[in-house]
């Protein structure tokens, strides 16, 4: 993407970018546009040509909007791959990791709700019972993306994704591989304790 | 020897069968594994998406109790527990602000100092020391007629910070060493550090079939007979979905995914149900029929 000269804000820009690069721990400012990130880059071909270089370009100039809501902010797999082949040691998972929070905190609809839906019940799972119940977090993660299509009346979507799920979940159970009872660690308390603290760090 | 064993969430629930082995097989190799008491779920992948404090804090925890223990290693069979305990480990010991934080919550703190594995690395020492051979009890012939290709994925060799990396960024040669000390040569080929779209072959079917396409699609045209991998998730996708992206990318033939574990434990005499290789969603035991090794 380009920026007509009139409208890039160095103010904005730089708040931005600092934002970001203290976030991700990467320094955003050494990426030199070389691209050996999007050339390694899997998922290049889904995300509509946002590679890591154009997502740390949308950064630099200060393109709030254009950084927060962009294919690959969701569909990055974090592989790492763009990080590791960096030479200035940028790793754009990271960055797209960082995104995904930062745009959460600016109370913004998920490019993609299924993902954003997957990893908090993942880790609501996780915090909850100290370890992650696969059965329980899956439920939870499928009956938001049932509610996501439903507020589309997406009748067709609901059918086809519960159709994919039984069928899947009956292939599981039939291989073992599906765990009924509950996991949980005793120390939970602890895990407890580090969500507080964690939420007031967010906080401050 | 004593080894500390962290299992994680997966090895308790669809992937327990990699759980089983990995205790059988070390027993076997003289390593007994002592799995941490009370340990707690990593983070995995999705923690750095959803706080940045917790995806060090969780495995900080596991930390602690691993050090307790007084042993010197850790050993953490999948990729993603492995990746985000090195992780944490490296940021806690960069970071002394962040450990204090950490370890005001916990029981026991983190103090730094046990080394933490990937399965690999135990394995390798385990050949390095010549104890790995004398367990083989299948026929060298046998053996040699395996044409696995080694599949790592991401979380073996890749990290988002600096950590003493084990192993080849871009060509790793773990798995083929072990492998090689049984007598079986694994073969050459493009895809096995690529992505397999790990938590993405649920939410975004779209971009991670493509992936396993590409992975699937590159071993059977060399001639593969199965991969062999050492990631619970990579082993689940590539395994559970292979009836999902093969049609839709023409993969006709269907390769088994098998985690080290059962190639090592098949090697050593153990049977198909001790290592739990009837749970796979592909199967491997017809093609261990036809190569005799069953």
């Amino acid at each position: 993407m380009t920026v007509p000269v009139h409208e890039y804000d160095p103010q904005e820009a730089r708040s931005l970018i600092e934002e970001v690069s203290e976030r991700s721990g990467q320094n955003l400012l050494a990426c030199y546009q070389c691209r050996r990130c999007a050339a390694g880059c899997p998922v290049a071909e889904e995300t509509e040509y946002v590679t890591p270089d154009r997502l740390i370009r949308r950064i630099a100039l200060g393109d709030r909007e254009g950084a927060l809501t962009n294919e690959l902010v969701w569909r990055c797999v974090s592989c790492y791959t763009c990080g590791t082949r960096c030479p200035n040691d940028i790793q754009t998972a990271r960055i797209t990791e960082t995104l995904k929070k930062m745009a959460k905190e600016a109370h913004l609809e998920p490019l993609r709700p299924r993902i954003a839906a997957f990893h908090s019940a993942f880790m609501a799972s996780g915090v909850r019972w100290g370890r992650v119940n696969e059965m329980e977090f899956m439920g939870i993660y499928e009956t938001k993306t049932a509610l996501e299509s439903l507020k589309r009346m997406d009748l067709k979507a609901v059918a086809e994704e519960l159709k994919a799920q039984v069928d899947f979940g009956l292939a599981m159970f039939k291989h073992k591989r599906m765990h009924m009872g509950l996991q949980m660690a005793k120390g939970r308390k602890e895990i407890h304790r580090l969500k507080k603290k964690a939420e007031q760090r967010r906080g401050k | 020897m004593d080894i500390a064993y962290y299992p994680g969430c997966s090895l308790k629930a669809s992937s327990a069968l990699y759980d089983v082995q990995s205790r059988r097989v070390f027993e076997a190799l003289g390593v007994h594994l002592k799995e941490i008491e009370d340990w707690n779920c990593c983070g995995a992948t999705s923690a750095g998406k959803v706080d940045d404090f917790l995806a060090v804090a969780m495995p900080a925890r596991n930390l602690g109790i691993a050090e307790a223990t007084g042993l010197s290693e850790m050993v953490i069979p999948c990729s993603a527990c492995y990746s985000r305990t090195l992780v944490a480990q490296a940021q806690l010991e960069k970071d002394a602000d962040l450990k204090e934080a950490v370890n005001e919550a916990l029981a026991a703190k983190v103090t730094g100092g046990i080394k933490v594995s990937s399965i690999l690395e135990v394995l390798l020492a385990v050949v390095a020391s010549g104890d790995m051979k004398q367990k083989i009890q299948k026929d060298k012939k046998i053996l040699k007629a395996l044409k696995p290709a080694c599949y790592y994925g991401c979380l073996q060799t890749r990290f988002p910070c600096a950590v003493p990396v084990p192993d080849d960024v871009e060509n790793p040669q773990g798995m083929e060493k072990v492998l090689r000390a049984i007598g079986i040569q694994a073969m050459d080929w493009s895809y096995k550090t690529d992505c397999c779209g790990a938590s993405s072959a649920v939410t975004d079917e779209e971009a991670a079939d493509a992936l396993m396409a590409r992975i699937v699609k590159d071993a059977v045209a060399r001639g593969a007979h199965c991969l062999v991998v050492t990631c619970p998730m990579c082993q689940l996708n590539l395994d559970a979905q292979q009836d999902r992206f093969g049609p839709k990318y023409g993969i006709q033939k269907r390769l088994p995914v098998f985690f080290i574990t059962e190639i090592l434990g098949l090697a050593m005499g153990m049977s198909v149900e001790e290592l739990q290789i009837d749970r796979h969603l592909t199967d491997g035991t017809q093609l261990l029929k036809e190569l005799e090794w069953i």
